[in-house]
This record gives structure tokens, C-alpha cells and sequence, in this order.
């Protein structure tokens, strides 16, 4: 639905902010797009959407050049901040939407159904709270029934309600066969969210795959004493190369977890003390940070 | 088309446009008739302008200006700057507005491709325009019958052709200056700098580089100053003639080109200004 090749972005003043980009999003995925702030996000998604030309590389939206009308018309898309006419209502607002897009009137009633917007449809955009300028955002982003919808940030600015209450509904929306790309700082929302992820850093892409596949293996953590006879045991049972000794005097071992007992009857019957044994799940917290270098935007 | 319908349908329910409209009409109607009427109708005419008037000349002969014979004349010669800086600020608010409140990236992510809703846009300026130009002759006229009733005087109209004429001359040069402040708007990516600008050009730059300048050297300043805007304006506006008081026409100065030069450089500006505005729309990059 969405394949960039070495998709850069270079600006005047020597800033990269997307460095040759290669990404595929799916047909029917909730792929998040996660980054720290200023990682080159919404310059990723302005090029998806024809905003920005690309310095270098090319990139497909729904299987046509990026703004053109072929990939517009199969496209819903929200870019940081909805922005609207503030002078009319929210209803004219989509009205306004819909002779653009072509699509019968008839479907602003139904947009502003599905984000619970009716109540306020007839008021001025002006008067709008950031939670139903993002909610008249998503609506808008509705009305022409995309095949993909490209959601920069949505929850940015909400009260933790209306955070929830959007993240339910991206969910929603991303079941069945539309396609979702959403953009976000917050791990905690992509995780909720998505099927897939990938994380841009610096404007560079550091990692793609499932959240199961960005966490790894479990590992198996070991604290054992004297440490040299239990790197010597753990070493020949799980080999040099998935033993690591941590800071703290503890070995972290990449093996199936299922293994636990048996290495602890190994060490055991070497003559090793062993004080602590479990596996270990890494949380995704821990990827994001060992994949960013620990930049703001958890 | 849908560019177009989409761009009348946030026009027409725009009240800044309409504030627009509606001010130059009265100013029109107040400063074009009203003012000078009563001031030609109860007031005494200053000694200091006896001299430039035929002799005998009284402030009840000067009133011929506001009948309808003379209305034609008198909406493009008095309004096609006035009137023009009203054209100017419609055209700045309907481009920098959209940089204003950002909605220039949820206009071009709809459908169509950036100079199809760029083409939206110029099409429901146009009709804006259109709209000032009937709106100014209309007024004219009413106030121009007005006065022609109030004082007993015969309501006799110019020709049609006249009235074309003049129609045209004005749209011209509305346009001229809407599409102006669409190209500044999009140059500046906002509204308060484009409409400053613009004021700034419209009343004072020209005027007074070519005043001051011109004065002291017509011959090498007039072959520059027939290729500027107002200047161009005004040899339009002249060639619907002087107004006749007592029977004698008020004799100006010839001006330096002729209407079809005032019509082809207008036309060329008007071309240029939307070649500039639509290469800024497709090249720049929407970073708002």
C-alpha cells in the first residue's frame, strides 16, 4: 500500500531529516511509525502525501505517485494538527471536503457519526476543542473512504479520555481491509495500535517487524557464584555467543526458556551456587530506547 | 469544476469577503455621491478653485458628474484604485488565509493535483471580482438616478457599448489587482505582510517614485513609468474623457500611451501574476 526506496529529504540549512527511507506498509496493517520528536516523522508523511518533494528516492501511495490524483483519491490523512476553516461549522467543513472529493453529501452525516461529532456538527470549527478538532480531523480523513489513512500524531494535545477514546478508534477503523499508517512518539500507544512498527531515528529507519519481532527472544538471566565456573558451564551449554555478562555480576543467555531447569541442574552439578534464575521478556520500552539512544518521546 | 465549486462554496460564506463588498459600496456610494452631492448642493465653492474652472463656473454645475450621463466615467475613473485596494485585500484573503490557518495541506491532500485547485481558486476570484465590478456600476447608477431625481434633472444613460466599455476597463483592472494580492499572499506564505505590501504599492510606491522622479525628468521617466500598473490604470481611466461643465470639456494633459497599451500591459500583469503564483503553488514545499 505504501513502499518507499531510499525516500530523502535534505533541506537547505544542511538538515537530513529523512535519510534514504525504505519502508512497506501492507495491505490491511495498522503499521506504526514511531520515532522520537523531530526523528523526521511528519517529513516522511508530507512526501507520502505530496506535500514535500523528496530530495532523492522515490516512493508509491496506494499504488501511484505521491499527490497525485491517483493516490489522493484512495487517501484520508491527517498531518499534525487538523487544520479547517474556522469560520464554518464543522458540518460545512466536510460539506467543503466533499465537493473536493466528489463524494455525495450524504457521507459528511455518516463521518461525523463515526467520531461522535454530531452533537457539535453545526457549530463553528473556532469553537472547537482540541479533542474534536482531532476527532472532525479523523472524520475528514473518513469522507472519502480511503483504502489507506495516514494519521500524523493523532492523540497530540488530548486529555487522556480523548486519547483513549482515538486510539479505539484507530483500532477500529483498522480492522478489515483499510490500511493504517500512524505516526506517534508514544510507544505505549503504538504498542496498543499496531501490528507492525518501524522506528526512525535521526531520519534514519533503525528497525521494522512485528512487536514480537522488534522484542526478540526472551532471555534467560542468571546470577551465579563463582562467576568463572558458571561462565565456563553456561558457555559449553548455550554457547559463546549467547552468553553475556551483564554490569551487575549477571549472565544473560539467549536461549529457549524452556531450558531453565536444565541449566540450573548443570550448574549445580558443577559445584556452582546459583542465587537467581528467570527468564526475561524485553518490553518494547527497552527496544525503543536501545534503538533511539534513549532520545525524548517515550 | 469541483475545485471551483468547493472554493465559491467557502467564498460566498466567508463574512470577511462580504465585509469587503459591502464597505466598498458604501464607500462608493457615501464618497462617490452622497458627500459630494450635499457638499454641491448646500456648500460654497473656494475661491482657489475658481481658476481651473470654466468662468462663472457654480458648485450646482459641477453636479453634472454624479448624473447618469457622466457614470460611466465616473465609477472607473474615481475607483480604479480605491476600489482596486478593496480587489487586492479580497485576493490576499482568499491565498494567505489558507497559509494562515494552515488549511493549504488539507487542500492539497483532497483529490485533485495542485494547480487544478489553484485553477479552483483563481475561478472563484474571478467571480468575487465580478461580483465587486456589478456591485460598483450598481450602486453608481442607483446613486447616479438618485441625484438626477433629487435635482430634477434628466436621467439620460451613456450607450451600452459605453457601459461595456467600462465594465470591462474595471474587471480589468480588479482583476489586476486580486490576482496582485494572490501573488504576494503566496509569496509570503501569509496575509499581513502581502495586504501591508500591497496598501504600500497601491498608495504610495508608484505614485510617489514616478511623482517626485517624473517631475524632474519627464522624458527619461515616462518611456519607464508606461510599463507600471497604475500608471497604466490611469491611461485606461483617461480614455473615457473629461467630464463637461457648462458645456466645456476640462482640458488634462495627453497621456503618454493609450488604452490598448493600458489593456496590454494590464493583461500581461494579470498573466504574469498568475504564472508566478502557480509555479510558487507547484514547487514549494508545504512545511505549514
Amino acid at each position: 500500500m505504501v513502499e518507499t526506496h531510499g525516500l530523502t529529504k535534505h533541506y537547505g540549512n544542511g538538515i537530513v531529516a529523512v535519510d534514504r527511507l525504505d519502508m512497506v506498509v501492507r495491505r490491511g496493517e495498522v503499521y506504526g511509525f514511531l520515532g522520537p520528536n523531530g526523528a523526521g516523522k511528519t517529513t516522511t508523511l508530507r512526501m507520502l502525501l505530496g506535500l514535500i518533494r523528496p530530495t532523492a528516492g522515490s516512493a508509491l501511495v496506494a499504488g501511484a505517485l505521491p499527490g497525485t490524483p491517483g493516490s489522493l483519491a484512495s487517501v484520508g490523512a491527517i498531518v499534525e494538527t487538523p487544520a479547517f476553516y474556522p469560520y464554518l461549522t464543522g458540518r460545512d467543513n466536510l460539506k467543503l471536503l466533499a465537493i473536493y472529493c466528489a463524494v455525495p453529501e450524504s457521507r459528511v452525516a455518516a463521518a461525523l457519526e463515526q467520531v461522535e461529532l454530531t452533537p457539535r456538527a453545526d457549530h463553528k470549527f473556532s469553537t472547537y476543542s482540541m479533542g474534536m478538532k482531532q476527532r472532525l480531523g479523523i472524520a475528514a480523513a473518513l469522507i472519502k473512504e480511503p483504502e489507506l489513512l495516514i494519521l500524523d500524531e493523532p492523540t497530540n494535545g488530548l486529555d487522556p479520555q480523548g486519547m483513549a477514546d482515538v486510539r479505539g478508534l484507530i483500532t477500529e477503523l483498522g480492522k478489515g481491509e483499510r490500511t493504517v499508517l500512524v505516526s506517534s512518539h508514544l510507544l505505549g500507544e503504538v504498542e496498543q495500535m499496531c501490528t507492525r512498527i518501524g522506528v526512525i531515528r535521526k531520519g534514519k529507519f533503525v528497525a521494522e517487524g512485528t512487536i514480537d519481532e522488534l522484542r526478540g527472544a526472551a532471555t534467560i538471566t542468571i546470577r551465579a557464584q563463582p562467576a568463572e565456573a558458571a561462565l565456563r558451564v553456561l558457555t559449553a551449554e548455550a554457547g559463546a555467543d549467547n552468553v553475556n555478562t551483564t554490569g551487575d555480576g549477571a549472565f544473560s543467555l539467549k536461549v529457549d526458556v524452556n531450558r531453565t531447569a536444565e541449566l540450573n541442574r548443570k550448574l549445580v552439578q558443577a559445584g556452582v551456587d546459583v542465587t537467581e534464575l528467570g527468564a526475561r521478556e524485553r518490553s518494547l520500552e527497552d527496544v525503543f530506547i536501545e534503538l533511539t539512544g534513549g532520545e525524548a518521546g517515550l | 469544476m469541483r475545485a471551483f465549486s468547493g472554493e465559491l462554496f467557502k467564498t460566498v460564506r466567508r463574512p470577511a469577503v462580504w465585509v469587503c463588498v459591502v464597505v466598498l459600496l458604501a464607500v462608493a456610494v457615501s464618497i462617490g455621491y452622497g458627500i459630494p452631492w450635499l457638499f454641491e448642493t448646500f456648500g460654497k465653492l473656494p475661491a482657489s478653485s475658481s481658476s481651473s474652472l470654466p468662468p462663472g463656473t457654480t458648485l450646482a454645475d459641477l453636479k453634472v458628474a454624479l448624473y447618469p450621463a457622466n457614470v460611466v466615467r465616473q465609477t472607473v475613473q474615481q475607483w480604479s484604485v480605491l476600489g482596486g485596494v478593496f480587489a487586492l485585500i479580497v485576493g490576499v484573503l482568499l491565498q494567505g488565509s489558507e497559509y494562515g490557518w494552515s488549511t493549504v495541506k488539507t487542500l492539497l491532500t483532497q483529490r485533485d493535483g495542485r494547480l487544478v485547485m489553484l485553477a479552483g481558486k483563481l475561478g472563484a476570484l474571478a467571480v468575487t471580482v465580478l461580483v465587486l465590478v456589478v456591485g460598483m456600476f450598481a450602486v453608481d447608477v442607483v446613486s447616479s438616478v438618485a441625484a438626477a431625481l433629487l435635482d430634477g434633472k434628466s436621467i439620460d444613460f451613456p450607450g451600452a457599448a459605453e457601459f461595456a466599455k467600462g465594465f470591462f476597463a474595471l474587471y480589468l483592472i480588479y482583476g489586476f489587482w486580486a490576482l496582485f494580492g494572490i501573488v504576494l499572499a503566496t509569496l509570503f506564505r501569509q496575509s499581513a505582510m502581502a495586504i501591508g505590501l500591497g496598501l504600500a504599492y497601491a498608495l504610495v510606491i508608484e505614485g510617489i517614485i514616478f511623482g517626485v522622479v517624473g517631475g524632474l525628468a519627464p522624458d527619461i521617466v515616462n518611456p519607464i513609468r508606461q510599463w507600471f500598473p497604475i500608471t497604466n490604470m490611469s491611461y485606461l481611466s483617461d480614455s473615457f474623457g473629461s467630464i463637461g461643465i457648462r458645456g466645456i470639456r476640462t482640458v488634462t494633459a495627453q497621456p503618454y500611451a493609450g488604452p490598448t497599451h493600458a489593456v496590454i500591459v494590464l493583461l500581461a500583469y494579470v498573466v504574469a501574476c498568475t504564472g508566478i503564483t502557480a509555479f510558487l503553488v507547484r514547487r514549494r514545499d508545504v512545511t505549514s
